[in-house]
């Protein structure tokens, strides 16, 4: 698959951190809690009303809205999901 | 940030830090017990807390534990907020970063001393090293004296990470004590490692510097070089650093630093500094990334073996949260929980009020009988006992939220709540965690309004502080209650429906409505921010500590008894006393003030008996009431009313029997059946009815925005730390709760009810 936003990325599909875009300090806040190039990231689930999204990186779970999410780059991994 | 060196006679001051949900505040409580002091630094409104080093602890670390400790010094433990990241780019991070770097904290009783903390115990979540050690790498940064509790190392083992804090140590040259907060365990080596660390007798290790040397070297990015050598004149590198992110968030004003250090860091362009900190922040993490290879955590960039993600320690909660946050089954249950957090301070608090009130009735039944009649008896009951009853009513209901909220915080489930909820919340443009402040508003403002604390944005705190009173609390029941069974005809049905139902429901409704209207203008207008970006960790499930609970609601129940219920007690004498003088005078007949003369043109001659009767005419608060009659007479209310709705800034509630001492009839919040009769029959000058269901659906109206609750302005002047945010919602809400009354009657008017 190609590079996407981790918005756009399915729910269980594994992928890396590209990049996180962005001039804003909510750029800073997603590269200090883990967001960086090179870390493995999965989408768990979507809440109820399809917004936020739970994600899986660095041994935790944490919440972003799909507006947030989408300002990560990801790309899927190659293989298909477990 | 000046550091001042430490004082030798004063106490070894200890800092804690650490992520949140790391278990932090658990090993607090166990090394600290139960007393600790509250302060916040200026510009600044999350508290630090501290304590003393429990008495046992203390005596077992004995003489032996070092220099400064064969002096005899206490130690006292600092516990920061627990944060991921020392880049301030919120409250909580600013705050953390100024307390390791020594600075003035005011307010309280907190050690105001200005000197950085004698030495740094890092907690550590061994589950969660793979984000954990960000924080680490700062605080190294700092160059302060370190030690590293590594926390829960039980639970990690559980779910098959295997921590050996030997290799931690050896990594990062610190001591590493492995702990369990929930037991205590590790305690007292932990305790004893930070103080010989704070000794400072033993050099860093050589790891440890060469470590910092990495860190604050040169990073071979130019502009980030560049950027913190026009911060090296005034600030230290790890300062530095601050002032860099703080610069790129657009927070400098939270860090307190000196003229001399803003201006050079707002020097920096903010793209730049967004960059330069962005940068720093890549590198933290390849150091974090090596540190995790070492452990033998993972090869792969995050502690994973493989490419895909995992997170073991999450296991069992993500089972768990497949019926938690499902779709369908986690928005039942979240109703269910929301519905149980809701009851408990709607209904369960009613036995423990109804106590305090009984107790106050017996306190007050007693004083009078000692004093005998008089003024100074009415001062001490009216007034005083009436007054402390009026704080400690409260108390019930600030408790049973405090325990559910500390329950399901420490469960990991409030995470779980604004996780579901936050869609509806960002519509108004608030964080999901807005949402349990605003629910608990329903039962009664003053938790509601303490419950915010929470939300970590100042201004969406603000945003959601000014929308809690719109919400339909508790106390308006009553008056609701009384308006619709003395007016309507209740026993009429709308289809299935009751007709005072429908009108009960209507007007939460509109309160509801109206809070979310507010909070939306408010965000978009005097409290413009963006929606605040949820990024929110959602912790592994655990046990909650009822412990931690329980002095959760201590804290919360002694912080609102004693800054609000200072100046509720105080307006309560106020209010009493202006309700109170001056006496009517001795004899009917004996010609009254003017504006009683004035009420005696418009009523009839059995009526004024009546009024006369009731002392509470003759007061300047009944004056009052009279003298504003022309104003009300638009909104359809008379004089009566407006003296009912003076009475009630005491508490909503107190309406009701206000307006009973105007009828003369006693007693009338325990039965208001002779009330209703009273309202129902009151005729006015030309023989029709004086309260007509229109206007009592616009006194309705009134009671739903206006803020006349004396003990919300007093709880938000100490949330808000000002007189100048109270102020104005108390006008705002009362000016609109009035053209929207007014509005309200004269439109029924227009379109022929009346």
């Amino acid at each position: 698959m190609s590079p996407c936003s981790l918005a756009e990325l399915p729910i269980g599909v594994d992928a890396r951190i590209v990049d996180v875009r962005g001039a804003d300090s909510l750029r800073l806040r997603l590269l200090e809690m883990g967001f960086v190039p090179g870390t493995a990231v999965r989408v768990i689930k979507r809440a109820p009303f399809g917004d936020p999204l739970e994600l899986r990186l660095r041994g935790g779970h944490i919440s972003l809205r799909a507006a947030e999410a989408a300002r990560v780059a990801v790309e899927p991994a190659q293989r298909e999901p477990a | 940030m000046n550091a001042v060196p430490s004082d030798p006679g004063a106490p070894l001051r200890l800092a804690l830090c650490g992520n949140p949900n790391v278990g932090k505040t658990s090993l607090f409580n166990g090394l600290t017990g139960a007393r600790h002091r509250v302060g916040n630094y200026a510009g600044v409104t999350v508290e630090l807390r501290e304590a003393d080093l429990r008495v046992d602890l203390r005596a077992e670390l004995g003489a032996g534990a070092g220099p400064k400790l064969s002096e005899g010094r206490s130690v006292t433990i600092v516990d920061l907020p627990g944060t991921y990241s020392l880049t301030p780019v919120a409250e909580d991070e600013a705050v953390a970063l100024r307390g390791l770097c020594g600075e003035r904290i005011e307010g309280g009783d907190l050690d105001q001393r200005a000197s950085p903390p004698d030495s740094v115990i890092l907690v550590l979540d061994a589950a969660n090293l793979a984000r954990n050690l960000y924080l680490a790498v700062q605080v190294i940064e700092l160059g302060l004296p370190l030690v590293i509790a590594l926390n829960m190392i039980d639970v990690a083992a559980e779910a098959g990470i295997e921590v050996d804090p030997e290799v931690l140590s050896r990594e990062l040259g610190v001591p590493v004590i492995p702990t369990i907060g929930r037991t205590g365990a590790g305690e007292l080596a932990l305790i004893r490692a930070a103080v010989i660390a704070a000794d400072g007798e033993a050099p860093p290790s050589s790891t440890l510097l060469a470590l910092r040397q990495r860190l604050l070297g040169a990073s071979g990015d130019a502009a980030v070089d560049e950027a913190l050598a026009s911060l090296a004149a005034v600030a230290s590198p790890a300062a530095a650093r601050g002032l860099l992110g703080a610069r790129a968030a657009g927070t400098i004003e939270l860090l307190g630093a000196s003229l001399a250090a803003v201006a050079a860091a707002e020097a920096i362009a903010s793209d730049v500094a967004l960059d330069a900190a962005s940068a720093l922040a890549i590198d933290r993490y390849r150091e974090v990334d090596r540190l995790v290879a070492q452990l033998g955590l993972g090869r792969a960039p995050g502690g994973d073996r493989a490419s895909s993600s995992s997170a073991p320690a999450m296991d069992r909660s993500e089972r768990l949260d497949r019926v938690l946050t499902h779709r369908f089954f986690g928005l039942l249950i979240f109703i269910a929980v929301m519905g149980l957090l809701f009851t408990s301070i709607f209904a369960w608090a009613e036995p423990a009020m109804g106590l305090i009130e009984a107790l106050i009735g017996w306190l007050s039944g007693g004083a009078r009988g000692i004093l005998g009649d008089g003024v100074f008896t009415d001062l001490v009951v009216d007034g005083v006992i009436a007054g402390v009853g009026n704080v400690l009513v409260f108390i019930p209901q600030i408790a049973l939220l405090f325990l559910f909220v500390g329950l399901l915080e420490d469960s990991g489930y409030m995470a779980r709540a604004a996780f579901l909820i936050d869609r509806l919340m960002a519509k108004v443009g608030l964080h999901g965690k807005a949402f349990v402040p605003l629910l608990s508003g329903y039962a009664c403002a003053i938790p509601a309004i303490m419950g915010t604390r929470t939300i970590s944005s100042w201004r969406d705190r603000l945003v959601t502080i000014l929308m809690i009173p719109y919400m339909s609390c508790s106390a308006r029941l009553p008056i609701y209650v009384l308006l619709i069974a003395a007016l309507f005809p209740t026993d009429q049905a709308v289809g299935p429906f009751n007709i005072g139902g429908l009108i009960l429901l209507g007007m939460y409704l509109l309160s509801t409505i109206s809070a979310l209207a507010v909070g939306a203008i408010y965000k978009r207008t005097i409290l413009r921010s963006p929606t605040p970006p949820l990024v929110l960790e959602l912790p592994p499930y655990r046990l909650p500590r009822l412990r931690n609970t329980l002095l959760l609601v201590y804290d919360r129940t002694m912080d609102f008894v004693r800054q609000a219920g200072t100046v509720i007690l105080a307006m309560t004498v106020v209010l009493w006393a202006l309700l109170s003088f001056p006496k009517p005078p001795a004899s009917a007949d004996a010609p009254g003030p003017t504006a009683t003369t004035e009420a005696a043109d418009r009523a009839d001659a059995a009526e004024l008996a009546d009024a006369a009767d009731a002392a509470i005419v003759h007061s300047f608060g009944g004056r009052v009431g009279l003298a504003i009659e022309p104003a009300l007479t638009p909104m359809g209310q008379d004089w009566r009313i407006g003296i009912a709705i003076l009475g009630s800034f005491a508490a909503r509630e107190v309406m009701v029997s206000t307006l009973g001492l105007v009828y003369g009839i006693e007693g009338a919040d325990d039965d208001d059946r002779p009330l209703r009769e009273v309202l129902r029959s009151a005729e006015n000058d030309e023989g029709g009815r004086r309260y007509t269901p229109l206007g009592g659906l616009a006194l309705m109206v009134f009671y739903v925005y206006a803020c006349l609750c004396m003990s919300t302005v007093a709880v938000v002047r100490r949330e808000t730390r000002s007189w100048r945010w109270p102020i104005f919602m108390f006008l705002s809400m009362t000016i609109f709760a009035y053209v929207a009354a007014v509005a309200v009657y004269q439109a029924g008017l227009l379109l022929g009810y009346g």
